[in-house]
């Protein structure tokens, strides 16, 4: 196994680039995968914002390109294909990818002190098979009846063939399926490299909060989607071989009938764990964040760690306030609504441990740490607006009402994204030897939050006021046409949203291969993988590093000349 | 080129770009002043009080928690910034102080934001939305509710008080209730899963094939509202939409006897689609 | 498999006990995921089978019970061969050093057990193909009803599984002729049984599903 040899380099531009088992090669793979489907997925995003906006007017641009035949205009069917693809692709194509596969290979192995992932094979099959399912995922938009229209949520009997014929139902799930055995294989490759290949020194209590988030998500993933893989596969069964799994026997010729709300239960036992297998990841990276930008040690690592086990071990346990008006017990009702409220303690004392961290601290405000801020302000805005949403009798009024797509876009979009954005801009340097530009960077930065809050905070209004989601045009309602004009703020808002990653975008390729050229350690963290010279060999660590101290070590008083360092040195007396 | 010797062609170039979030801004100011209506306007059934106290009970607590939260981010900002001579103070937080500091600020969160919603939110179930009218009592009004792509299909008994007899109110889409008296729902879908959202009224439940839901409401004032789908049902799933009129008990005795005359009137043997009923469930 | 290419030295260096215990760890992992995917099937058969009311429902030609006995039998007895198989292999392990000749009957005995093992587990297949051919030819048809869709659905889950781990156990086999894996190199050999004893155990409960209870 990989942890103790050093393997020969590869030498074939298939074995270097294509067919790598280098993690740091799967990482960089994974990032421009993700990030091609994240433009993809925000498109689909401008033009969900169009649609809503302008209802029956033909897109810009786009519009001739995609729907010719009703002149440039989104037709019903088709803005719900939209909507189901974008929530797909955002979570499954572009998040996961980028936060798990991008950072996750990244990160592990450099920040315990290993070669590479304990499984190179697994590691590289893993990305090859979420590429096989975004090809499935982008065939399924050009069968003859289209994409998904069924919700990102995929509810039968509406996903069944009772509510939509077509191969592209079909090939949506085979899709996630296939997502989803990738994330397993990352997850399995994950968890037994941190528990077996960490470096001599490097305890459980030594690692950065990096790897603990991305350790916590990998359990998720792990134990998990096997759920929504065999919900699926029930799924793909009833539509491509009849089956009665989620049809019930109302709808049947004959015979008895199965249960469309075993779906929702296993799609949601699967469901909300995985959004905290989105944001776990950028908790553990905005906890490192403002530790290495304060300049300060992580406040209270140990219960910030037994804070994300906490939400780990209860997400299985909540995902009951998804189905508040679907018919549940009152008992099952009131135990979804208790634990619920009780699983946002750990997330408060994560509030507690960051504000902590940064408290005293001496602020270096980077554009990463700029981000791992702006984690706090939007995931304090979303996350508080998930009280309305736990309380049943709240909810049950704002339930599939836009508050809800601005509580999640805040908690997981702009969260997640922004922790993702944070660690692009952190390890730039390390990953591609050049730094990207700090003025476009908080160009990014600013021209990103403030439209987005506009965006998600003027759709908790809409919520409030009683606008569904999932409308194809707003107007058609009398209830809802007063609400047009939040409609257009939002669009607008959205427009300038979707403008300012484009700065990115060209941040990004130009300092790929133009941007200045970066130092071994530019921003003076004393984690091993900073430990490395740049561009990182492919073996890493020529001598396996022995550990000792942890990875927060910042301004001890005994150090002299500087305010940090590495975690293969000892502090000084 | 260096930061400091900025390009004059950049400069003109920049300040002109930055007029965009300035006319995004002017844009969205003007919508946001032509909104006619913010919020779900006034409420018109028993559970409306309950609502709004609670609503506006979770944002004072979750404003409040936000703004702490701010001010906490925003101190360090402007008072702890790196600069020539001046050190982070070295903390680990894991003083005996410092976690119970963290176990108290955690507890008084829960018993604050949690526990006191939790309390008011179980009140409310239990004397609102759960406390279903049994359904012999006097005064209830039973609808059945059969969703469909895309319309909503309601049945109220008529005169006789029997669901299954000629007198059966059907209507599509037009929904007429007494005001000041339960009225009880049985709803259930033809095809895929529906959900029935009365704003004004502060209800919502989905149909599903296969099962019925039981829900209720008593309207408290008279006058026309809205009725709406809100569970993803197909391309016209915004297009499923109705009316909910709420006559005041005269008028809707006057309605329900002329509404079971026609019905009567009207009651076709052969036609079994509009047959459609089915035993109560409570 | 003959005693000289057992006796000749192994071409491949022996494994590790660091890397035996890397790689198993790796498959308790999955196995421990792909239990819950099961728990899921599972979980949805026993609330699906609660909703009807006699079970089996009546009117509905059912799968042969003898014959699944006879397929959960060979099943059994396939987990077993590759149980005793692997125990020859580590006697091997312990043996060297003791002479050549315990070696070569430990990799001979090895490598035939493992084959009672593969050849009852292709048995198990053919005999699950003819549970399904006999049942499709009764008139039972996966579209025709839930006791359908269930029996149907769950069973060719698993046997897409039991494909897979039979081309796993054929590669075993394989490997262990041209002298891949033996005493000295056991892991593979080891996780791939582990797995075909997981697939043994999901169908010893969707047996006691459809059959017993």
């Amino acid at each position: 196994m990989s942890g103790d040899h050093i393997h020969p380099e590869p030498t074939t531009f298939l074995r270097k680039h294509v067919f790598s088992f280098d993690h740091k090669v799967i990482a960089k793979q994974f990032l421009w995968f993700g990030m091609l489907w994240l433009l993809i997925g925000g498109v689909m995003a401008m033009m969900i914002r169009w649609q809503l906006a302008n209802p029956g007017q033909p897109v810009p641009v786009l519009g001739a390109l995609l729907f010719p035949r009703t002149g440039g205009v989104i037709d019903p069917a088709s803005y719900n294909m939209l909507f189901t693809m974008h929530g797909t692709i955002m979570i499954f194509l572009g998040l996961t990818p980028v936060l798990i596969g991008c950072f996750g290979n990244w990160c592990i192995p450099l920040m315990i002190g290993a070669r590479d992932m304990i499984f190179p094979t697994l590691n590289m099959l893993s990305f090859w098979t979420v590429f096989l399912g975004g090809m499935v995922g982008l065939w399924s938009m050009f069968v003859p009846l289209g994409a998904s229209e069924a919700g990102w949520t995929g509810y039968p009997t509406l996903s069944t063939t009772v509510g939509t014929q077509g191969t592209g139902e079909t090939l949506w799930a085979v899709a996630v399926f296939l997502i989803g055995a990738s994330s397993i294989m990352g997850g399995i490759n994950y968890i037994t490299t941190i528990i077996r290949l960490r470096a001599p020194g490097m305890g459980w209590m030594d690692m950065p909060l990096t790897v603990w988030g991305l350790f916590f998500t990998a359990v998720l993933n792990v134990l998990f989607l096997p759920v929504i893989g065999s919900a699926m596969l029930l799924l793909i069964m009833d539509r491509v071989f009849g089956t009665a799994f989620y049809v019930p026997a109302s709808l049947l010729t004959g015979g008895s009938g199965g249960d469309p709300i075993l779906y929702q239960h296993l799609f949601w036992i699967f469901g909300h764990p995985e959004v905290y297998i989105l944001i776990l990841p950028a908790w553990g990276i905005v906890a490192d964040l403002l530790s290495f930008f304060a300049r300060k040690p992580a406040f209270g690592y140990k219960v910030t760690v037994g804070a994300m086990f906490a939400v780990t071990v209860l997400s299985a346990v909540v995902y009951g306030h998804h189905m508040f008006t679907t018919g549940l017990s009152a008992m099952l009702g009131e135990s979804f609504m208790l634990l619920t409220m009780i699983i946002s303690v750990p997330g408060e004392i994560l509030f507690f441990n960051w504000l902590h961290t940064l408290w005293k601290g001496s602020l270096r405000l980077t554009t990463p740490m700029l981000f791992a801020m702006g984690v706090i302000f939007v995931f304090g805005l979303g996350g508080l607006t998930g009280l309305y949403l736990a309380t049943i009798s709240t909810d049950i009024f704002l339930h599939d009402t836009y508050f809800v797509v601005g509580h999640f876009h805040l908690t997981m979009a702009a969260s997640a994204l922004f922790g993702a954005f944070g660690a692009t801009y952190f390890f730039f340097p390390k990953m591609f030897g050049r730094m990207l530009d700090e003025r476009l960077g908080k160009l990014h930065f600013w021209t990103t939050i403030i439209p987005l809050t506009v965006v998600f905070s003027t759709m908790f209004v809409s919520g409030y006021s009683g606008m569904p989601r999932r409308y194809y045009d707003h107007t058609s309602a009398d209830y809802l046409k007063p609400l047009q004009h939040l409609n257009v703020l939002t669009s607008v808002a959205a427009f300038v949203l979707g403008a300012s990653q484009l700065i990115f975008a060209w941040n990004f390729v130009r300092s790929r291969w133009w941007g200045k050229k970066a130092v071994d350690n530019p921003w003076e963290i004393g984690t091993l993988d900073w430990s490395m010279p740049t561009p990182v060999p492919h073996y890493n660590f020529k001598e396996i590093p022995v550990v000792h101290t942890g990875p927060h070590e910042f301004s001890h008083p005994a150090l002299k000349g500087r305010d940090w360092i590495p975690q293969t040195e000892k502090l000084p007396a | 080129m260096s930061r400091d010797q900025s390009h004059p062609r950049a400069r003109r170039a920049l300040a002109a770009l930055s007029l965009l979030p300035l006319l995004a801004a002017g844009v969205a100011a003007q919508e946001a002043a032509v909104v006619e209506r913010y919020g779900p306007g006034p409420a018109a059934s028993t559970f409306g009080e309950p609502f709004q106290y609670l609503f506006w009970l979770i944002t004072t607590l979750v404003s409040v928690s936000f703004a702490i939260v701010l001010v906490l981010l925003l101190v360090p900002v402007l008072r702890d910034r790196a600069r020539p001579g001046h050190k982070a103070s070295y903390d680990h937080g894991r003083s005996l102080h410092d976690k119970r500091f963290t176990a108290v600020v955690s507890v008084i969160v829960f018993v604050v934001l949690d526990a006191w919603v939790l309390v008011v939110a179980m009140a409310d179930l239990r004397d609102g939305y759960w406390k279903i009218p049994p359904p012999d009592a006097p005064g209830v009004l039973k609808v059945e509710v059969l969703a469909q792509q895309w319309a909503w299909n309601f049945r109220t008994p008529g005169v006789d008080g029997e669901f299954g007899t000629a007198d059966d109110v059907l209507s599509t889409n037009q929904l007429t209730v007494p005001e000041g008296r339960p009225v009880s729902l049985n709803l259930t879908s033809k095809d895929v899963i529906h959900a029935l959202f009365l704003p004004d009224m502060r209800l919502k439940r989905d149909a599903n094939p296969g099962a019925v839901n039981v829900a209720w409401f008593e309207a408290t004032r008279a006058g026309e509202f809205d009725i709406l789908c809100a569970e993803l049902c197909g391309y016209a799933h915004y297009q499923m939409h109705g009316k909910l009129h709420v006559l005041d008990q005269g008028a809707y005795d006057a309605w329900e006897q002329e509404a079971s005359r026609l019905a009567v009137a009207a009651f076709d043997t052969e036609d079994t689609e509009a047959h459609w009923a089915w035993a109560w469930q409570e | 498999m003959t005693a000289t290419s057992a006796t000749a030295a192994l071409p491949l260096p022996r494994e590790s006990a660091r890397a035996r215990v890397d790689a198993t760890l790796g498959m308790l992992f999955f196995i421990g995921s792909w239990s819950m995917a099961f728990g899921t099937l599972f979980l949805s058969f026993l609330i699906l089978r609660d909703r009807v009311g006699t079970w089996p429902p009546p009117g509905i030609a059912l799968p042969s019970f003898p014959l699944a006995s006879l397929a959960t039998a060979v099943l059994l007895g396939s987990s077993v061969a590759l149980h005793l198989a692997l125990r020859r292999a580590r006697a091997g392990r312990q043996a060297t050093g003791a002479g050549t000749g315990a070696t070569a009957a430990a990799a001979r005995g090895f490598g035939a057990l493992w084959a009672v093992g593969l050849g009852l587990g292709c048995a198990f297949a053919a005999l699950q193909w003819w549970l399904w051919w006999a049942l499709l030819a009764a008139g039972t048809r996966p579209e025709a009803g839930l006791y359908e869709s269930l029996f149907f659905g769950l069973t060719w889950v698993h046997a897409a599984h039991v494909a897979i781990a039979l081309l796993a156990l054929l590669w075993v086999q394989v490997g262990i002729a041209c002298g891949r894996y033996g005493s000295q190199r056991i892991v593979v050999a080891q996780n791939s049984a582990l797995f075909w004893h997981f697939m043994d155990a999901v169908w010893v409960l969707l047996y006691l599903g459809f059959f017993v209870f």
